[in-house]
């Protein structure tokens, strides 16, 4: 089964799991499954259909824009990760 | 080559600041360091460059002097990078890294060293890992990748560990030696650290330059073009 890769502020809707095998053929498939699974976690990640602008999704390496968005498929071995972007160094 | 050393910049003297900078004292490269903040109580336990005797001291004086006692080039400079301040604290840099604490300035950073044709590194902690982006002329840039920035938990809420800082600065400061030897392998990928108790291989991910992104569309160079080459000195 496809694995998602969840980020450490998202940790909280998993209770603290960071990798989730669930049956899917496409990203929307996954997050949809992994909403299911974990209410709530889904508003993090959109805006209505949207993915948030500061979050990106990959499958393996590649952006899921380049792999045909949300309907990208998903191989039984295929990571996808929810990349948020993060502040933290120094207040500057 | 080029005829001088590479000059750097670096936006943030805190956490990431100074093991990023500790870590380009070296011959060859000449820093710019800029934070408008002075040092904190508590700062100490992840701003490993400070001593309780340099509380409310500027952090990027301080800095700047550890790296020439340490056999680097660098100079403090006292201010907030800015839009209206960053042609002055960049303007002869070949490189900037930004390590500051703040979506904004990320941002600032990654969208003036795209429009000046510059080589770039975005580094990010929080909590126990982080991000590091490259960033060089005709690559993605870091608006391609988040777009704009968002409210954002910062260290000083959300809290980072030492060695996390540590270690993604560490990355930090190999991506941009890398880049200014024209090692182009990053240039555009984002190395991402979930969680560098459990795991410290990064996820690299990559990206293409996104359609409608207004950074690039002000860029010099196409992302065709050939990015220029710097060379550091030093081993």
């Amino acid at each position: 089964m496809p694995t998602i890769r969840v980020p450490t502020a998202l940790r909280t809707f998993t209770r603290g799991s960071a990798e989730i095998e669930l049956p899917a053929a496409t990203v929307r498939d996954a997050l949809a499954e992994l909403e299911r699974r974990h209410p709530g976690i889904r508003a993090r990640i959109f805006d209505g259909d949207v993915v948030k602008p500061f979050i990106r999704i990959f499958v393996g390496a590649d952006d899921i824009a380049e792999l045909g968005g949300l309907d990208a498929p998903v191989g039984e071995r295929d990571e996808i990760s929810i990349v948020p972007a993060i502040a933290g160094g120094a207040d500057a | 080559m080029t005829g001088h050393p590479t000059r750097i910049t670096v936006v943030g003297a805190g956490g990431l600041g100074g093991p990023i900078a500790f870590s380009l004292a070296r011959r060859g490269l000449e820093l710019t360091i800029v934070d408008h903040d002075t040092v904190e109580l508590s700062n100490l336990h992840r701003q490993v460059q400070f001593t309780a005797a340099d509380v409310d001291r500027p952090k990027a004086a301080l800095l700047a002097s550890a790296v020439v006692a340490r056999g680097g080039n660098a100079r403090g400079v006292v201010t907030r990078w800015a839009a209206d301040t960053a042609d002055a604290l960049a303007g002869d840099a070949d490189l900037v890294i930004d390590a500051s604490d703040s979506p904004e300035t990320k941002f600032s950073v990654s969208d003036w060293a795209v429009a000046n044709g510059r080589l770039y590194v975005i580094a990010a902690a929080l909590r126990y890992g982080g991000n590091v982006m490259a960033g060089a002329p005709g690559a993605a840039c870091y608006r391609c990748l988040f777009e704009e920035p968002v409210e954002a938990p910062s260290c000083a809420d959300a809290g980072v560990l030492g060695p996390v800082v540590a270690a993604i600065g560490g990355v930090a400061a190999a991506l941009a030696l890398g880049l200014a030897r024209g090692d182009r392998t990053y240039a555009g990928a984002l190395l991402a650290f979930d969680d560098l108790r459990t795991l410290v291989e990064p996820r690299i991910v990559r990206f293409a330059p996104r359609p409608g992104c207004a950074a690039c569309a002000r860029a010099p160079i196409s992302p065709l073009a050939a990015p220029p080459v710097l060379v550091a000195e030093g081993g």
